[in-house]
């Protein structure tokens, strides 16, 4: 044997270092973990915390971290944070690494739907339930009985989208616009589905808006070609934010009726008041406004924890948290207690009430709300629940 | 109304400010031969100096944009001791990796220092939009073609009039014999990072303001960035500003008769058939390979 | 074998290995094996990045394009058809591979930064109709439900049997590297790699080499691509996105970007990296980025290279191998048929933006003829020399070598038609020994090729053989005493000589040498001239292109002068060095004397 390159690089010596250095690793890891675990339930946090959807998840981590501060019955709780990274293989090693940690009871996980659905063969594998606030509607439509959603699935808040748009705006020559993100394609789809059983052919559609798109005067243009009365978007926040802000520089009055991610408060510093003027937007729940007593109080409280302004993510993340916390002091044990008591008890929650419809589904209420123009603050002008959110 | 000549004005405000993302790009390319590929983060950061400085202070951009320029001239001379000469005797491929691990700890250094959310920066003098008969265009983007122009042409005459520009050509070229001659060439890659970076803090401050500043927005800034450089030929001041020109043109005039995404797809398909027509690009020069 | 076994530390290298085997098998926890899962993948993606970007020097930026292509096809074939693993990973291999043939051609043509941008380009394109083709491929959600491996009935539906099949794929990647990269073929990548120019003088066809490493990059990156599919059970558009690239080339580098064992280092130490920060929350991509771009700083040829120098630290060099016992002749092309003149050029022209560095040269060699071409600088020497070995194209004129006309041919072509040449800056690779530079000189005449390394068992004959003609070559050079060391710490009049005896390892029937003698000695010179003669005195046609006419004097039967371009005059020694165009062109207007020899000489 002469020297070539693989008899030179097999002399390295790297591997058995890199055995004994991973070992090591590895039994610090399980020592560091055994200690921990004095806790009285081990629940996961596997969120999205870098990457794209960063915002979202930090706010959902916010909500759930909030509730599992304060688990009801004395009892403590021991939740690391796993870092999802934004992708769908992140997210399935992040839930693998959560749940083989220890001896989990749930795990709160991520609102990104390409992460859940890498996610839920882990769940299944682990039998443990996990909490979301994903919106995306086939998590809870296949047969997975681990996954429990506390924001309604994006079929049913769509639903109200566009009703609101065809009822009470009356509008039926509508522009429809989302992004490429996996929540704005989702978004469209559903969109587009339920307005055309609402009777209305959108007169204009777009879904390629790529998240980093700068100028949207192509579009507008477009827009304005096709004669709609009300611009219908589906987006993450920046793009959206563009659409409107460029819209409004440009002189369009329509009514720009958004999806969520515009009421969250980092998006609506994005504006000056005057550029939300007939701006409306659907949203789980709006905390921000502060509508009831019972949602004033947790917003302050969640100000005052975390310095931010709430949304309807944190909230609803607390929500399904303090669920499955308050079934555990009630003596939910193992994850399959657990599980089969989310599948039928109902939890009078911040945001609204929570009852599982047999598929995971437990939240199933929408606000709209919309801007006048002078405050950032948006208000309700709408409310949409249960049977007002299915279509046939 | 948005016309056709509307169109193409938004697409040439917008291509001046990626001419200006592009520009910064291009100065580290003609002095250090290395492609930088945390420009666009740079880009974010200098962006994120903006929204920084206009929240300490409620004033027009146009005061503090000197120093955000300091602030990134630091920081580029940080990146060269950090990511550019420990590797200076390494193949080219190195710096383009270790400017791209730089990009990531950018990145993730902006989510803990201003969180994951989008900010806008105040606008250069001030916000608002002003009519030339149909025609509307922003105060900011008038700002953005004003400074890109004054930053062009000084580039342009500091490469081709001066003996700094000229000494930092002759270093990209042969850095061992520019030493030989008595070039100061380390002093001078150093002060290149440090302009570079100046170059791409102000495109940050003035992007920042209409199209928003996030952790992750200065990536397709870097490839937009290297585009520009290659389409419009390697080291061209001319290419690469033609180059931003051509890209922003596929994104606002292209993009309004296709969708967005045939847009870009258009885009990519072009540029490989330059190389096809043109592998030296729009403004290289075709050198047979030197024996 | 035992002795392979013992040298170097592969002993405790196969120790570890088993001991790390032994954990998978009894202690690792679903998690560990999903990791170690994960790492064999991108170990996959990595060993066939090593192809173009290690290999072939190509910064390609379509190594994760390939890889989402087959993770795509896997799952839209498994979920659409229900095909299962023996479907499905053929075809996920099969897929790159086309797209890499279909735009490798005009691709690989490309330099450096183009070549680099139009992969990119070609990679946004795919991710583009990944996300808008969403019928098909489900859009940016992607397409769930991808099923485990299905082999035919049997399916590996538990971790340890996926870790252990994967593993079982890593090691035939490994082993295909292994073979690729291991004899003659293998170096003449390292060659091109280091020196493109060189490369193609000595017959070796650039395209297909860089074609054969995208080719083989594309297959690993399908079937890396193929298996994480099959792994996570969803495939999305971030299987083929920039993140991705980013962290191949990571991976690559830290590792090693010509080592197998650095592409499964680099994919072990990357992913445990993030795995072990992904705690700090907000603080772990900085984390991340920091102790990467640490191992990019302190470890110039990636942990591998680091290991080995630490190694040679601690135990010294291990021995190289022994110079083959026994040499061979090169044996020389044969000529296609009946000729008058060896090479014959005619009107040659070449200008470059307005310059004519060649103007209408027109001259003819002899067989077995010493010729020198001498002139002053930039009076077009070298470039004539480039323009006859087939580097440079000439706008006009025609060169015709053994009766056949080779004008504008590529140079490699040339090359293996029998033309040999040396350059004036030394074109050696510093890291290989003196001996294997010269063997290269036999990987594109005798045809090492990529089938061919990859079927070869055992000892790969050809550079055996290439090993033995560089023997005969060094011998006739007189540097037998030095050919097992690297060239890099050569003296230089060592180094020239090596590039001589690479020239004649060739077999050729004309050799060109560009300033051969520059930097020897005068005793070096005599020496060097005696040994070219003995070149002449086998029937190959020597040039020499020199300034020093004493080298010449002692070695040429004719010159040749050139002076801005044109041939002023040709013949015997004496005669041009009394030709006035050349005392004119050498020493000014108006001088009368013949050009001295040497300072000193009559």
């Amino acid at each position: 044997m002469k020297n070539s390159a693989l008899s030179t690089s097999w002399r390295d010596g790297r591997q058995w270092r890199y055995g004994s250095a991973v070992m090591l690793g590895l039994s610090l890891v399980a020592l560091s973990s055994g200690l921990a675990r004095s806790a009285d339930a081990y629940l996961p946090i596997v969120m999205p915390i870098t990457g794209f959807l960063s915002v979202e998840g930090g706010s959902q981590r916010n909500g759930a971290v909030m509730a599992l501060e304060h688990a009801p019955g004395g009892k403590t709780i021991d939740y690391p944070v796993f870092d999802t990274g934004t992708s769908a293989t992140g997210a399935a090693t992040a839930l693998d690494k959560a749940l083989s940690n220890g001896k989990p009871i749930a795990a709160a996980v991520s609102v990104f739907g390409t992460e859940m659905v890498a996610m839920m063969p882990v769940a299944a594998e682990y039998k443990v339930p996990l909490l979301t606030i994903s919106g995306l509607a086939k998590i809870t439509e296949s047969d997975n009985p681990y996954i429990f959603r506390f924001l309604p699935n994006d079929r049913e808040i769509k639903v109200a989208h566009a009703r609101y748009v065809v009822e009470k705006l009356k509008k039926t020559k509508i522009a429809l616009i989302s992004d490429t993100t996996a929540y704005g394609q989702g978004g469209f789809a559903l969109l587009k589905e339920d307005f055309t059983k609402l009777g209305v052919k959108p007169v204009y559609e777009d879904s390629s808006i790529a998240p980093d798109t700068k100028d949207m005067s192509p579009l507008l243009a477009k827009v304005k070609a096709s004669g709609a009365d009300a611009i219908v978007v589906h987006s993450v926040a920046a793009p959206m934010a563009l659409i409107v802000k460029q819209a409004k520089a440009a002189g369009i009055t329509l009514p720009i009726i958004n999806s969520s991610s515009i009421v969250e408060p980092t998006a609506t510093a994005l504006f000056e008041p005057a550029e939300l003027k007939d701006v409306c937007a659907e949203t789980p729940s709006a905390p921000e406004t502060r509508a009831t007593p019972k949602i004033k109080e947790w917003a302050d409280a969640y100000k005052t924890r975390f310095g931010l302004e709430p949304d309807g993510l944190a909230l609803g993340q607390y929500d399904g948290v303090m669920m499955a916390l308050t079934l555990i002091a009630k003596g939910a044990k193992t994850p399959e207690d657990l599980r089969a008591a989310l599948q039928k008890e109902t939890y009078e929650g911040v945001a609204m009430t929570y009852k599982s419809n047999g598929k995971g589904d437990l939240s199933h209420d929408a606000e709209i709300v919309c801007w006048d123009g002078t405050s950032r603050i948006p208000k309700v002008v709408e409310h949409y629940a249960g049977p007002d959110m299915v279509l046939k | 109304m948005i016309t056709f000549l509307q169109l193409v004005i938004n697409g040439l405000a917008l291509g001046a400010a990626y001419a200006l993302v592009a520009l910064g790009f291009v100065f580290i390319v003609n002095a250090t031969g290395a492609v930088n590929f945390a420009h666009g983060d740079l880009v974010m950061a200098g962006g994120y100096a903006a929204v920084g400085l206009g929240s300490l202070a409620q004033i027009p951009a146009v005061y503090f944009l000197p120093l955000v320029a300091v602030i990134m001239f630091v920081l580029g001379v940080a990146l060269a001791l950090l990511a550019y000469f420990p590797l200076i005797n390494r193949p080219p491929s190195t710096v383009f990796i270790s400017t791209l691990l730089c990009g990531i700890i950018l990145q993730n250094a902006f989510v803990v220092l201003f969180g994951p959310q989008a900010h806008a920066a105040p606008p250069l003098l001030k916000s608002g939009v002003a009519h030339f008969g149909e025609i509307e265009i922003s105060v900011q983007a008038i700002g953005t073609m004003v400074v890109a122009a004054i930053l062009i042409a000084s580039q342009y005459l500091l490469f081709t009039r001066t003996q700094i520009g000229r000494r930092l050509r002759a270093t990209a070229e042969d850095r061992q014999m520019a030493q030989a001659v008595g070039i100061p060439a380390f002093a001078l890659i150093a002060a290149t990072f440090g302009l570079g970076t100046a170059l791409a803090g102000i495109a940050g401050a003035l992007l920042a303001n209409q199209f928003f500043v996030y952790p992750t927005g200065g990536i397709p800034l870097s490839v937009y960035a290297y585009i520009a450089v290659v389409i419009g030929g390697w080291g061209s001041i001319a290419g690469a500003v033609i180059g931003a020109m051509i890209i922003s043109l596929f994104q606002v005039v292209v993009s309004a008769y296709v969708s967005y995404a045939a847009a870009t797809g258009l885009l990519y398909v072009t540029l490989l058939l330059i190389f096809v027509v043109r592998p030296q690009g729009i403004f290289g020069e075709r050198v047979q390979r030197r024996a | 074998m035992l002795s392979w076994f013992l040298s170097g530390i592969r002993l405790p290298l196969v120790l570890a290995t088993a001991a790390l085997a032994a954990d998978a098998l009894f202690f690792a926890n679903p998690y560990d094996m999903r990791i170690l899962t994960l790492c064999g993948i991108y170990a996959l993606l990595v060993l066939g990045f090593q192809f173009v970007f290690g290999h072939a020097g190509a910064v390609s930026l379509a190594q994760a394009t390939f890889f989402g292509i087959g993770g795509y096809i896997t799952g839209i074939v498994a979920t659409h058809f229900g095909a299962g693993f023996l479907v499905t990973f053929p075809l996920s291999i099969a897929g790159p591979v086309l797209l890499a043939v279909v735009v490798g051609v005009p691709v690989l043509k490309l330099e450096e930064h183009y070549f680099s941008l139009a992969t990119l380009g070609i990679g946004l394109v795919v991710l583009l109709l990944a996300i808008q083709w969403s019928d098909i491929t489900g859009g940016t959600n992607g397409l769930p439900g991808i099923p485990s491996i299905d082999l035919a009935g049997l399916v590996l539906s538990d971790r340890r049997s996926v870790l252990y099949f994967v593993w079982g794929l890593v090691i035939v990647g490994c082993l295909i590297s292994y073979q690729v990269t291991r004899g003659l073929y293998g170096q003449a990548f390292h060659l091109m790699r280091e020196d493109r120019v060189a490369a193609s003088a000595l017959g070796l066809n650039i395209a297909h080499l860089r074609f054969a490493a995208f080719i083989l990059s594309a297959a690993y990156g399908g079937a890396a691509g193929a298996l994480m599919a099959h792994v996570i059970h969803v495939v999305s558009p971030e299987n083929l996105d920039l993140a991705l690239m980013v962290t191949c080339l990571t991976m690559t580098v830290i590792g090693g970007r010509t080592r197998i064992a650095g592409a499964i280092l680099g994919a072990i130490l990357i992913v445990h990296l993030r795995e072990w920060f992904r705690v700090l929350e907000n603080y772990y991509m900085i984390a991340y980025g920091l102790a990467a771009l640490s191992v990019l700083i302190l470890a110039p040829y990636g942990l591998v290279g680091a290991i080995e120098r630490l190694r040679a630290m601690l135990f010294g060099r291990s021995p190289g191998p022994k110079p083959p016992s026994v040499s061979e002749q090169a044996p020389q092309a044969a000529p296609a048929g009946h000729y008058d003149h060896i090479l014959a050029a005619e009107n040659v022209t070449l200008a470059f933006g307005g310059v004519r560095a060649l103007d209408g040269v027109s001259f003819t060699l002899r067989d077995g003829e010493i010729v020198g071409l001498i002139g002053p600088n930039g009076s077009g020497k070298t470039t004539l020399l480039n323009v006859i070995s087939g580097l440079y194209v000439c706008d006009q004129g025609q060169v015709t070598f053994r009766g056949r006309d080779i004008t504008g041919a590529p140079a490699h072509l040339i090359s293996r038609r029998g033309i040999a040449r040396t350059f004036q800056h030394i074109h050696l690779v510093d890291d290989l020994s003196a001996l294997d530079n010269i063997a290269l000189a036999r990987a594109g005449i005798d045809g090492a090729g990529l089938l061919k390394a990859i079927s070869t068992v055992g000892h790969d004959r050809l550079l055996e053989r290439a090993r033995r003609i560089a023997m005969a070559a060094a011998e006739r050079l007189g540097i037998t005493s030095v050919v097992m060391e690297p060239c890099g710490g050569l003296p230089y009049g060592t180094r020239r000589r090596v590039e001589v005896a690479r020239a004649i390892a060739t077999g050729p029937a004309l050799v060109l040498l560009d300033e051969p003698a520059a930097g020897l000695n005068e005793q070096e010179q005599l020496d060097l001239a005696e040994r070219i003669k003995t070149f002449a005195a086998d029937g190959i046609t020597v040039v020499v292109v020199e300034h020093n006419l004493v080298f010449l004097a002692a070695l040429a039967e004719r010159l040749i002068c050139l002076d801005r371009g044109k041939v002023i005059a040709a013949g015997l020694p004496d005669a041009v060095r009394r030709d006035p165009a050349v005392i004119e062109a050498y020493l000014g207007l108006g001088a009368s004397e013949p050009i001295p020899i040497a300072a000193g000489a009559p």
